[in-house]
């Protein structure tokens, strides 16, 4: 799995977590600052995420 | 782990079955993007329509900084107001001066409001006070959201009056107005609490609505995505000195831990605001000595910052 993160730095698990929770615990992100895609595609934090996937974390930025 | 391809692993819209964008914790809910857009413009405009914050004629100067939250006020406004008869938009920017980062989104702005079609007016720091925030700011970042928020306020205020607007609307969403509770909590300002913003009087300043209060930051930043409109955006370089950033990181985690934490403080506020109805505890508005603005004091926070900054 295929992991980049906010600051585009990327990261490979070859046994990566199960589920976008489960990952974004393991890399100490709250999942309320940060939305996910896979694969493109914007997921919940539920979705189940497997070895092939790229996945994407998407910070929310602030200050406006 | 690795998956069969035909299962299932994002969870189904609750509304449709389609495969989910966003889990809505507060009710437990699952949604696709089409019925989570559907669903976030839905509660705009129940919650203009419940709390009367437009009214047929008025002019909305919407205040766009191009970031997420203001864009997205914008694209449901603009949405909106094909069922608000004879209401008309007009966005409005404020250019503070922040080297690598009010550029992009100022750029940002002009395109969105292009796109829309929608008046567009901007009014610098420069134009309000002679200098722009990065040189205002020098030996002074840790006051930086202090201070740049009082003069934005002002200059929103006055382009606001210039394009004869009849209120401004913000961009404040959910998580912003559970942080104002406890920032103001934490420093002992009850006034500020329950103060009442959207409140229309000829002696005070134009009303200032925010149509966003019920919609979750995250919920507004999916709305966007889904729809190609979020911007990819640095984060303002002074934003790691403000309160404010560490009441965000406080309560998301306390959000994730006990869920409702932000709404809990909503409502707390709101119980506030009924204890104190009819009660003398926001004093009386008066006109500043210098400028002659609406303010509670003998002067007002533009002309105490402004002196401050020897200007």
């Amino acid at each position: 799995m295929k992991v980049i993160l906010p600051d585009n730095e990327t990261r490979e698990f070859e046994n990566g977590p199960d589920t976008v929770e489960d990952l974004l615990r393991e890399l100490g992100i709250n999942s309320l600052e940060v939305m996910v895609s896979k694969n493109g595609t914007l997921i919940p934090e539920q979705a189940k995420i497997g070895s092939e996937d790229v996945i994407r974390i998407i910070r929310i930025a602030h200050g406006g | 782990m690795s998956l069969s391809p035909t299962e299932k692993t994002v969870p189904g819209c609750s509304e449709c079955g389609e495969p989910a964008v966003i889990y809505q914790q507060a009710n437990r809910r699952y949604l696709c993007a089409r019925h989570l857009v559907h669903e976030v413009e839905e509660r705009v405009a129940s919650t203009i329509r419940s709390e009367d914050l437009i009214l047929p004629g008025d002019r909305i100067a919407v205040a766009l900084s191009g970031g997420k939250d203001s864009t997205a006020l914008l694209v449901i406004l603009s949405r909106i107001f094909r069922t608000l008869p004879g209401a008309t938009l007009v966005a409005v920017t404020v250019d503070e001066g922040i080297t690598g980062y009010r550029t992009d989104t100022i750029r940002a702005a002009e395109t969105l409001t292009k796109n829309l079609g929608i008046e567009h007016h901007t009014i610098s720091f420069r134009d309000l006070i002679g200098d722009d925030l990065d040189t205002l700011l020098s030996d002074r970042e840790k006051q930086a959201c202090t201070i740049c928020g009082i003069l934005r306020k002002k200059a929103v205020s006055l382009i606001a009056e210039k394009v004869n607007a009849t209120v401004i609307a913000t961009g404040h969403n959910l998580d912003d107005e559970a942080q104002s509770v406890l920032m103001n909590a934490l420093r002992g300002d009850l006034p500020r609490i329950i103060r009442k913003t959207e409140t229309r009087s000829p002696t005070a300043f134009l009303p200032r609505i925010k149509p966003l209060a019920s919609i979750s930051e995250k919920e507004i930043s999916v709305y966007l995505f889904v729809q190609g409109l979020f911007p990819h955006l640095p984060e303002c370089p002074y934003a790691s000195h403000s309160l404010r950033s560490e009441v965000r990181s406080l309560l998301s985690g306390l959000e994730i831990k006990h869920p409702g934490t932000m709404q809990n403080l909503i409502e707390s506020k709101k119980s506030i605001e009924q204890s104190c109805s009819g009660m003398p505890v926001q004093g009386l508005l008066v006109h500043c000595k210098k400028c002659g603005d609406p303010c509670s004091g003998d002067i007002c926070q533009f002309c105490r910052i402004r002196a401050s900054l020897g200007k």
